[in-house]
């Protein structure tokens, strides 16, 4: 065992050699980049920090915006459901008066047909009753509708004389008018009834083929209607009161 | 026999004889460097790292590690030295398991020459850090009748330093070549495989001993010594 003291120094020498070398191309390249990169991993982890900040602030900006939206969307969900009811309120409203008017207007056209049913029967049951009257006083006692209702005219002058002076007033000329004309037979009882109530009065007779079958008489400003037309207005008239006042269908 | 590597003489270089002490020395002088230049020589921050140079930041860090346990602050310097050593024993001895080579740190000319480095380098890091009044005035603690026992121990630390590496070092080489000799199938492999436990426990005990010696004569005055190995 023993010390070269030549080796010693030139390890020593080596060995300083060797820190440098080591120093250079060892320790400063490996801690400098472990340095860059540990500053360049706390750069990231500042900014992902501040992406990190930004993200949940734009979070909850989101959240916030999400929440208004909700709140919008069940006040503008009210309104709509308000306007719809408004509108299906209203939109029933027309419907129903439409349908109300429609109903109405189909009732007027019943009634109106139901009036021109009725009168159509009125207008055929009076021809018939007159054609079967007609005939019917033809064939059994030779004798004309006119001609038969202008002795019952005659003969219901009568009791109404009273009324009928009332009515009549101041007038001078009594004129009778029938469908058609009347026989001359029939006209002299007439006249002489006529004369027997009213001696001062002029009677004279006109034919008018537009005025339903039967007599009509004017005197001053009264007038007796003794028409097959006034009968049957009288006998609906006391149908209805037997019906009830109810449609005359 | 030689016991060291310092009476063979490799080749002469200008009239001077370079033993394999040297020769050997410069052998792991141009591992290390090579090694060193050639994985970081492409290191930049923009290229990603490889395996080679991971295994470099993990020694490296490693060693900054065991530096930051003992040593007060952060000190680079410390970590060139320290490393240094733990770098150039540790490879020496490892590279005993290389037929034909002779590790440097089996002579004591080496371990002296590195000795005498932490030898200097203790009061060197001590001026540089408390100031040449506040270096000196550490061998007058705890009173000036201290002063010759502090200085005996601060020339022992080298010797016990030199020796330690030398004997362990020495005696390994020496065993397994004696094994060598007479049982060279089994033994040797066995002391060999020894030896590089040895060899990695004494360049670790070498480098921490010197960061201790260094960390304290660097350390505050009112912080105490750390307790060394």
């Amino acid at each position: 065992m023993s010390i070269d003291w030549m080796t010693v120094g030139a390890q020593i020498a080596n060995f300083l050699v060797l820190v440098w070398l080591l120093k250079r191309f060892l320790y400063r390249p490996i801690l400098d980049g472990i340095d860059a990169r540990e500053a360049e991993i706390t750069q990231r982890m500042t900014e992902a920090v501040d992406a990190k900040d930004g993200a949940e602030a734009i979070t909850e900006e989101y959240h916030e915006k999400l929440q208004k939206l909700h709140v919008s969307q069940a006040e503008m969900s009210e309104t709509i459901r308000k306007s719809a009811e408004d509108q299906r309120d209203t939109l029933l409203a027309e419907a129903r008066n439409q349908m109300e008017s429609e109903r109405a207007g189909w009732q007027a056209h019943m009634d109106d047909e139901a009036h021109k049913y009725t009168a159509r029967l009125q207008l055929a049951g009076a021809d018939a009753l007159l054609s079967l009257t007609r005939k019917a006083l033809n064939d059994l006692a030779d004798e004309t509708l006119e001609d038969r209702i202008a002795r019952n005219l005659a003969r219901q002058l009568k009791p109404m004389a009273a009324d009928l002076n009332a009515a009549a007033g101041d007038g001078a000329l009594a004129i009778v008018v029938s469908h058609s004309a009347l026989a001359q037979s029939v006209q002299d009882d007439l006249v002489a009834e006529l004369e027997i109530m009213f001696p001062q009065v002029a009677v004279t007779f006109e034919v008018d083929e537009a005025q339903s079958p039967g007599i009509m008489l004017r005197i001053g400003g009264a007038q007796l209607a003794w028409t097959v037309d006034s009968y049957i207005d009288g006998l609906a008239a006391s149908v209805d009161d037997r019906l009830g006042n109810g449609p005359r269908v | 026999m030689n016991l060291t590597p310092d009476n063979t003489v490799m080749f002469t270089l200008w009239g001077l004889p370079i033993n394999a002490t040297i020769f050997y020395t410069w052998f792991v002088m141009i591992l290390l460097t090579g090694a060193s230049m050639l994985i970081t020589r492409n290191l930049r921050p923009d290229v990603p790292p490889n395996r080679w140079r991971t295994t470099l930041e993990v020694i490296v860090k490693g060693i900054q590690s065991q530096i930051a346990e003992i040593a007060p602050g952060p000190s680079r310097h410390l970590l060139y030295f320290a490393g240094t050593l733990f770098l150039f024993v540790a490879v020496s001895n490892l590279l005993l398991v290389v037929p034909g080579f002779e590790p440097p740190t089996s002579s004591l000319s080496t371990t002296t020459a590195l000795a005498i480095s932490v030898l200097i380098a203790v009061p060197l890091f001590g001026v540089s850090s408390r100031g040449l009044g506040g270096y000196l005035k550490t061998y007058l603690e705890p009173s000036f009748i201290m002063l010759p026992f502090n200085i005996i121990s601060e020339f022992s630390r080298g010797i016990s330093l030199a020796i330690r590496l030398y004997g362990n070092i020495m005696s390994g080489a020496v065993i397994a070549a004696i094994l060598l000799t007479v049982a060279p199938f089994f033994f040797p492999v066995v002391m060999d495989v020894l030896g590089l436990l040895t060899g990695m426990i004494q360049a670790y005990i070498f480098a921490i001993l010197a960061t201790v010696y260094i960390s304290s004569a660097t350390a505050p005055p009112s912080q105490p010594e750390k307790d060394i190995l």
